[in-house]
């Protein structure tokens, strides 16, 4: 029998067991939560240097051990934790070593409202989208103030295009959500993909996901949109300076944004975890995931970058335009009772 | 078998509204004070965060989700911006002008604004709702409420918006 506040061992032992077993502790550790994220992290560094290899008929990480190289990000990461970590000269250290850790943080905490399944969820809020969204927005101006903290040229530089950058991907992004949450009639992530059992969105709100996934492109600081780590010109852009743990850091949050991201366009757009019934759900999720991480990671073998004038001429004079015409076209679907047609 | 209600864990509200006020306040004043202007602004953004707090105690996350997305996210962004293309010795210059005693001026205004305040709620305090609203209202009912009930204090927020729209373009203009 599980009492609050334990009074003998027995009782001690009874909640500690009540909670290791609770659905709130399993997902927070085990499947939604840190150990599987860790473990895609580290996978998804293996798989974007494997395929941009094989892109550029390269052969890649190769003898880490393993399956084609497969541990090579593991050698990263002890190395990596045994090296220095530098810190500029005048560069603010509070800042410099505590940026990371909250950049890491940011991109983690809304895996807590990312459904992986009916139940695979930590947190089902029903606000989820823009609790993804208040996340997501506070990147740049933590990029920008890592950049600060550098006390360095090249970061700096990053650091205002992440801000440039931002002006021009946040709009569209936002409201080419809008048709998804407007066809679902919800901003709880569960509640939309439940709305997506017959038909996924990306059929009838086409040319949002377009939209939506140019703009998380440009979120992800990915080819063509990788302007405030452009290498050619800014050695390597906002984390130039960081070194060691530090790197390590940054590094993990960037690729954990990457899966956040990915998982983002299969809950608005792929049908979450709808799928065959003969896998499990949290297989299809994590399956359609990894093929838009895929689609996301092949243009940086192929395509080359683009300037910061660019991109904010396409972000508000194309893609905002078309992610308004989609929202007008869902409006019309939606009233029309089309929709309700299709079974959504 | 349920899950685990972590309820009995949880920070009594009177707790976490004091550490809210002490972070808000903090934050506020940390940013007035701050020699640096971007640690000024990192302080704005934790004060800001506070208030986020506050909305969430009170049962509103989706305000809370806006205030960091607007505030935290948009707003310390574009003061960041400002702080960034400024140069170090324009802003020594404004250190110098906060000196003299006319800033004395600026203890009156706020004074006076405190006064406004109060005097405001005391005349609207007696026609507030005394009960709380019910928790867990749906965030589709937000729109519908704020169109219908509300109209007036919305067309108001919108020409408050328009006129700081129109005020930054006179600003912008004066300058060249």
């Amino acid at each position: 029998m599980v009492v609050f506040p334990p009074t003998t061992p027995a009782e001690v032992v009874a909640l500690i067991v009540r909670i290791i077993t609770s659905h709130t502790f399993i997902t927070l550790v085990f499947f939604p939560g840190f150990i599987h994220l860790t473990l895609v992290v580290i996978f998804l560094t293996w798989y974007e240097r494997k395929l941009l290899a094989r892109i550029q008929l390269r052969i890649g990480p190769l003898y880490a051990g393993g399956p084609g190289g497969l541990l090579q990000p593991l050698a990263d990461g002890v190395k990596l934790i045994f090296k220095e970590v530098m810190i500029p000269y005048k560069a603010s250290k509070p800042l410099f070593l505590g940026i990371p850790v909250i950049l890491v943080l940011l991109s983690a905490l809304p895996f807590a409202v990312i459904p992986f399944g009916q139940h695979w969820v930590i947190a089902n809020i029903d606000v989820g989208l823009v609790f993804i969204f208040a996340m997501t927005s506070l990147f740049p101006s933590m990029i920008l103030l890592f950049a600060w903290a550098s006390n360095s040229k090249y970061p700096f530089l990053g650091g205002l295009r992440s801000l440039f950058q931002q002006v021009a991907y946040e709009i569209p992004m936002w409201i080419s959500t809008l048709s998804v949450v407007l066809m679902a009639g919800s901003l709880n992530l569960i509640q939309i993909v439940n709305a997506q059992e017959k038909m996924w969105f990306v059929v009838p709100a086409f040319l949002s996901c377009v939209v939506f996934f140019i703009s998380i492109m440009a979120e992800l600081e990915r080819l063509p949109f990788d302007l405030p780590e452009a290498e050619p010109e800014l050695v390597a852009g906002w984390y130039t300076e960081a070194s060691g743990a530090i790197f390590m850091l940054i590094f993990m949050g960037l690729y954990m944004k990457l899966y956040l991201m990915s998982s983002l366009v299969t809950v608005l757009f792929l049908g979450g975890w709808w799928g065959p019934a003969f896998l499990p759900q949290p297989v299809w999720f994590i399956a359609k995931t990894l093929i838009v991480a895929t689609l996301i990671i092949i243009p940086r073998g192929v395509y080359p970058r683009i300037r910061v004038d660019m991109l904010i001429k396409i972000g508000w004079t194309r893609l905002l335009v078309i992610a308004l015409v989609n929202v007008f076209l869902t409006i019309l679907l939606v009233n029309s009772g089309v929709m309700a047609a299709w079974g959504i | 078998m349920g899950d685990l209600t972590l309820m009995s864990l949880m920070i009594p509200p009177d707790i976490s509204f004091t550490v809210l006020t002490a972070i808000t306040i903090i934050g506020a004043i940390m940013a007035l004070q701050a020699k640096e202007l971007i640690y000024g602004a990192i302080s704005l953004a934790i004060s800001f965060i506070g208030i986020a707090g506050f909305f969430t105690l009170l049962d509103a996350p989706y305000l809370a989700m806006l205030q960091i997305a607007v505030y935290v996210g948009a707003v310390v962004v574009l003061i960041l911006f400002t702080i960034m293309l400024v140069n170090r010795e324009e802003g020594a210059k404004m250190e110098e002008q906060i000196d003299d005693p006319e800033g004395s001026m600026g203890l009156w205004l706020a004074g006076l604004l405190a006064l406004a305040i109060s005097g405001v709620v005391a005349l609207v305090s007696a026609s507030l709702p005394t009960e709380a609203p019910p928790a867990n209202l749906p965030i589709s009912d937000l729109g519908p409420a704020l169109m219908s009930q509300y109209p007036v204090p919305l067309i108001v927020l919108a020409l408050l918006l328009s006129a700081s729209l129109l005020g930054a373009l006179v600003l912008a203009k004066v300058e060249r």
